[in-house]
């Protein structure tokens, strides 16, 4: 073995790292709490934990600087700290089994989170009583989508995400006869009408409702019980040259149309959709009260879960802590709005969400062991002396 | 396993962190079934549609940045109703009322009925509360002691309660009313029992808004009726 795997080797089984690892993670999570205030919890989430690096932007400069580890780079050090440990301090005995049964338990814990952050999907479903959907919708994410609307029995979909969107560039794919090129983008806004705010500033947009519509741009909010309120002007470019400017924001409540070589067209700026291969319709709502108070009590939501194969066709009951895990997502009971005539679901995809239960049993089994035969052995010296 | 093989391993983990991290910004293009046609929301209570949008066009703008994003957040409909003498019901239990012209609704939270920030002079602002509960709740006389406690007096003795209090019948109700003058904050308070519970209307805030809103409260609970008169 040469000198630098040597290094390497000591430096990720020490149990200095461990500690240190431990001591950055609590200074992390403690300024992270703090700065909750500033940001919400969203935002903290991304900026502290679901990160490499905590970067912090140098007044006047906008050059970002790398100024703390971030939760993925601390948790991923933690990982394979443990697993180099396990690896090089292995002892294949049964005295040992506890042991190596815990540690297993807390490294499969480790990946578990690894693989929540990555692949987890939340979304929420909202439907009135009655309503059958396909799609959930994201909570905070947004898209451009375009929609060709000249089947009736379907409707060809292109979705841009937010993160495109932001950056004003050109916008093409093959599914399109024409581009889209972001004029403007303003990722929280509210909207005047415009003989209702004679100083505003012109507007961008040429066709559709935008041109009789005043932008105020707002801050970005992080509050939790706020969102934020997109706005782009997008232009549509044909072969011919500019077909117009249309503003778009979901505060429009509704899409601008449009038609292109005999096309009908739709544009929108909606929250991120995911479709699945399955519809629920809410047949009833219900939501009971504690006496004299406003305080909910139970919500409960029957639905009726189809899928597009007819080989599912059931009613469910999903209430508080009962929800209905189908097809790889869990439906939780999350809300309710308009006078108890609307359900909201959380949809929730995580193909992690074992792992947690999988490695608390292990880490268990393995304390038991362990303490199991530390007991015996006392046990047995304790006879040996009477 | 050799820990020769750390760098490929610590490849594999950064770049699977790379792949799924450039998931949310890829154009994506599906077909998807049409969405059923939206009913057009109506107009804000108060906001004249007299624009020239479309036939059917919502109206623009809404409260983008005040929206409730919390799923589980009570209705913001709520949020709207009473002020400006609209008659307020409450749900299920039925018991109305019209706030004077000044009152300022505000959200009611997970316990009140009913909730308004009365202005005063200077930005000063008092608070008023409409609360149900089931039974007595306790009784008059440990209601009116908590309300004594909660402007800084000193409890009552039972035998003093009745001299404190003033009476209004109105509408088939029986209201007791408390004023209570304390050292900092000053308290309006009226209990009504009806239906098997008990309503409480409690005005709270500085003394100058109190007193001025004295006559205005008295008025305010002759508007208190059951929901079915």
């Amino acid at each position: 073995m040469n000198t630098v795997t040597r290094l390497l080797r000591d430096f990720f089984v020490s149990l200095q790292l461990t500690v240190v690892l431990l001591i950055l993670s609590l200074v992390l999570v403690f300024v992270a709490t703090l700065d909750q205030v500033n940001l919400g919890i969203w935002a903290v989430q991304e900026k502290y934990f679901r990160s490499l690096f905590v970067m912090w932007t140098a007044p006047g400069t906008g050059l970002a600087l790398p100024v703390f580890p971030g939760g993925y780079l601390i948790g991923s050090l933690l990982l394979l700290n443990l697993v180099f440990a396990h690896i090089y301090r292995f002892q294949l005995t049964w005295k040992k089994l506890g042991i190596q049964l815990a540690h297993a338990g807390i490294i499969l814990l480790l990946i578990g989170e690894l693989l929540t952050g990555l692949l987890q999907q939340d979304s929420y479903l909202r439907l009135d009583t009655g309503e059958t959907k396909s799609f959930s919708e994201s909570q905070r994410g947004m898209e451009l989508a375009i929609l060709d609307l000249t089947n009736p029995a379907y409707d060809e979909v292109v979705a841009v995400p937010e993160s495109v969107i932001a950056e004003k560039g050109l916008i093409q794919h093959p599914k399109l006869p024409f581009k889209v090129r972001i004029q403007g983008y303003h990722p929280n806004a509210t909207m005047q009408r415009r003989e209702q705010a004679p100083g505003a500033a012109p507007t961008l947009a040429t066709a559709g409702i935008g041109t009789q519509i005043a932008l105020v741009p707002l801050p970005i909010t992080y509050k939790t019980d706020e969102r934020n309120m997109p706005a782009v002007y997008a232009e549509v470019l044909g072969t011919e040259g500019s077909l117009g400017i249309w503003l778009l924001s979901p505060a429009l409540g509704m899409p601008q149309t449009f038609s292109y070589q005999n096309r009908n067209f739709q544009l929108t700026l909606r929250s991120t959709r995911y479709y699945r291969p399955f519809t629920v319709q809410l047949l009833k709502f219900t939501h009971d009260k504690y006496p004299g108070t406003e305080i909910p009590k139970n919500f409960a939501s029957r639905v009726r879960v189809k899928s597009d194969d007819k080989q599912t066709d059931r009613e469910v009951l999903i209430f508080m802590n009962n929800p209905l895990r189908y097809g790889g997502y869990t439906f939780y009971q999350a809300g309710y709005e308009n006078n108890d005539q609307t359900s909201i679901l959380q949809v929730v995809r995580n193909p992690g969400w074992l792992i947690p239960y999988v490695s608390c049993i292990m880490m268990g089994l393995g304390l038991c062991i362990q303490f199991g035969f530390h007991l015996t052995g006392f046990i047995r010296k304790r006879s040996a002396v009477t | 396993m050799s820990l020769r093989r750390f760098p490929t391993q610590t490849m594999v983990v950064l770049l699977v962190m790379l792949i799924t991290g450039c998931k949310d910004r890829e154009i994506t293009a599906y077909r998807a079934p049409k969405d059923a046609a939206q009913p057009v929301p109506g107009s804000p209570v108060g906001m004249a549609n007299t624009n020239d949008l479309p036939p059917g066009h919502p109206p623009i703008g809404g409260t983008p940045a005040t929206t409730p994003a919390d799923a589980s957040a009570p209705m913001a409909g709520a949020q709207m109703r009473g002020g400006g003498g609209i008659p307020v019901v409450t749900e299920g239990n039925a018991i109305t009322w019209a706030a004077p012209t000044h009152w300022i609704a505000k959200p009611n939270g997970a316990v009140r009925k009913g909730s308004y920030t009365v202005p005063g002079d200077g930005g000063a602002t008092a608070d008023l509360s409409i609360t149900a509960f089931p039974g007595d709740t306790g009784g008059l006389f440990a209601n009116v002691n908590r309300w004594r406690g909660q402007v800084g007096l000193a409890p009552i003795a039972e035998s003093e309660l009745q001299g404190s209090l003033e009476h209004l019948d109105t509408n088939g109700f029986h209201i007791e009313i408390v004023t209570l003058a304390g050292t900092s904050n000053s308290l309006l308070g009226a209990i009504v029992p009806f239906n098997g519970q008990t309503w409480f209307f409690k005005l709270a805030g500085p003394a100058a808004i109190i007193t001025k809103e004295k006559a205005g409260f008295r008025d305010f609970l002759r508007t208190v009726k059951p929901a079915q008169l």
